[in-house]
């Protein structure tokens, strides 16, 4: 569950490091991209390409860990058993994608310590949406529904990208989230078509939650040399607003047939088949993501409680004269 | 009550975070985190490579890495991490630092083309030395998995690399080749494996399971 709105792109200032790297390997590195083959571990890249892979990798990782919370905690609250078996079955899935995420940015050679510290120290960031709460189950099946089809609208895009690890990871969570999908919109639409008092509370959930579904792939991309080079490089595969119309024109005819109603009076679609929406307050958005969010506090503190919680557990199968190894691929 | 003792807030000496979800404030936790908690460095367990057989007589395939203090834990993980979602009759786990790996060649190519031929007499005095096997797996594209291609014998993994490209070198595209000492990788045991059968009870995972639409349907003829 990930979407490109956590992702700090770097500064556009920032220079891209190009003109510190070997003209003939940098050559060789392009070339390979362009005939759409893969990069794999061991190859060479340029710098640029294996700091903004790691952040992103990284960053998707700790979406899928925060991103359980907000759904873990209606597991033993669903509505009937089927439901907090699947509840169940969904959000293990979104840790065991954290773990195959981890692994593949450990290959670009940041260690999974370093990543976890960083998550619990608030220095590395998570997909924005998970700073808001799930106060009713309604809100928890948006989440399962409208915020993993924004992540699989982001990772099918991503799939294809250039990095062998990445790619292997995401084949395998895209297979998952095909479930998880089909069952939020089973959710949802038992909600919305269910009695006048479920239909409210999934309406409310709903209107909660537009505003940071229209955040979820973050601001118009500024068309910097970065983003030129990420896009060349098969880093980042298609612009924040792409992915946003790509979801709108996918999921709000889906939202609109089971009769409920989104709190924008902008949103339609025009005669060049380009949806329009009100701007989002992406004020408010830097805000939250900079820390200030309803549940920013809360998400690290629950990590950071099962990360010293089980530490003595990882203390207690330690092997001192092990070595660490960055996985292969 | 069960016994659970209950603190109150105000013999707690720091100010607790607050939560709407109970069970988060039942957690007592500090409303401000203490110090940052650097990780100490390698409070992770050591990485072991996995590979499944998803279907009867099917290539075993790599499937990721996990970190395990153990193999057997390793394959737990791995079980758990690699075959809850999907069919698999079979499971290989191996240290990574026990994989040899050779470079990584174009797609279309070959790397058994660019293996240095080692002296005979190397080749030979193995020969002679006890001889153990080698499994040999291949990456047929880049972005692919590495599946499994078959065993050698040799006395080294340089020797089981060459006696690999006589065996299988004439596969191809072949872009790297992993070669693992047969004893180093902990396999299932065919006897076990009625424990990959959980997974078809669990229809709720299947996104097949939810038919949503007569019921938007119905919804809409209701209108």
């Amino acid at each position: 569950m990930y979407g490109s709105a956590s992702t700090h792109d770097i500064p556009a200032k920032a220079t891209t490091g190009l003109e510190n790297e070997d003209p003939i390997l940098l050559a060789e590195f392009e070339a390979r991209i362009a005939r759409g083959e893969k990069i794999e571990p061991t190859d060479w890249m340029p710098q640029l390409y294996r700091k903004q892979l790691t952040r992103m990798i990284e960053q998707h990782a700790h979406s899928e860990i925060i991103g359980s919370l907000p759904e873990g905690t209606w597991i033993t609250r669903a509505p009937g058993f089927r439901r907090k078996m699947a509840q169940m079955a969904k959000v293990q899935d979104e840790v065991g994608h954290a773990q195959l995420l981890y692994s593949a940015a450990e290959t670009l050679g940041k260690t999974r310590e370093q990543m976890l510290s960083d998550l619990v120290n608030g220095k590395s960031k998570y997909s924005n949406v998970f700073n808001y709460p799930t106060p009713t189950w309604a809100d928890s099946n948006v989440i399962s529904w409208l915020i993993d089809a924004g992540a699989i609208v982001n990772q099918m895009a991503n799939a294809k990208g250039s990095y062998g690890p990445y790619c292997r990871a995401l084949d395998r969570i895209c297979a998952e989230e095909a479930f998880h999908l089909k069952y939020g919109h089973d959710a949802v639409v038992h909600m919305a078509t269910g009695t006048p008092i479920q239909r409210k509370m999934m309406q409310e959930a709903l209107n909660r939650w537009w505003p940071a579904i229209m955040t979820f792939f973050g601001p118009s991309d500024k068309m910097s040399t970065h983003t030129e080079i990420l896009m060349r490089w098969k880093v980042k595969m298609a612009t924040n607003d792409a992915c946003r119309q790509q979801f709108l024109d996918m999921y709000v005819p889906k939202i609109w047939e089971i009769g409920l109603t989104l709190p924008d009076a902008n949103l339609r679609k025009n005669e060049e088949g380009v949806w329009e929406f009100s701007e989002p307050d992406w004020e408010d958005f830097k805000r939250v993501i900079n820390g200030d969010g309803p549940c920013n506090a809360e998400r690290i503190a629950v990590r950071r409680a099962a990360e010293e919680n089980g530490a003595w557990v990882r203390r207690a199968m330690q092997q001192p004269k092990a070595q660490y190894v960055r996985p292969l691929a | 009550m069960t016994g659970i003792i209950y603190l109150l807030p105000s013999s707690i000496p720091f100010p607790l975070l607050f939560s709407f979800d109970p069970r988060i404030s039942r957690l007592e936790l500090p409303e401000v985190p203490s110090l940052p908690t650097d990780k100490v460095a390698l409070d992770q367990f050591p990485t072991y490579e996995v590979f499944h057989q998803r279907k009867e007589n099917a290539a075993y395939a790599y499937v990721g890495p996990v970190h395990a203090p153990e193999a057997d834990v390793a394959f737990l993980f791995a079980k758990e991490q690699f075959s809850r979602r999907f069919p698999c009759t079979g499971m290989w786990v191996v240290p990574t630092s026990a994989i040899k790996v050779t470079e990584y060649g174009d797609d279309q190519q070959s790397v058994y083309d660019r293996l240095p031929l080692l002296p005979a007499d190397e080749l030979g005095t193995a020969a002679a030395t006890g001889q153990e096997s080698y499994d040999i797996f291949h990456l047929k594209k880049r972005g692919k998995a590495h599946a499994h291609v078959g065993q050698v014998q040799a006395a080294s993994p340089e020797a089981a690399l060459q006696a690999a490209k006589a065996a299988f070198g004439d596969q191809r595209p072949v872009v790297n080749v992993w070669v693992i000492r047969s004893a180093d990788l902990l396999r299932s045991d065919d006897e076990d494996r009625d424990m990959w059968t959980t997974t078809p009870d669990k229809k709720y995972r299947e996104a097949i399971s939810y038919k949503v639409q007569d019921r938007i349907d119905r919804f809409k003829q209701e209108g």
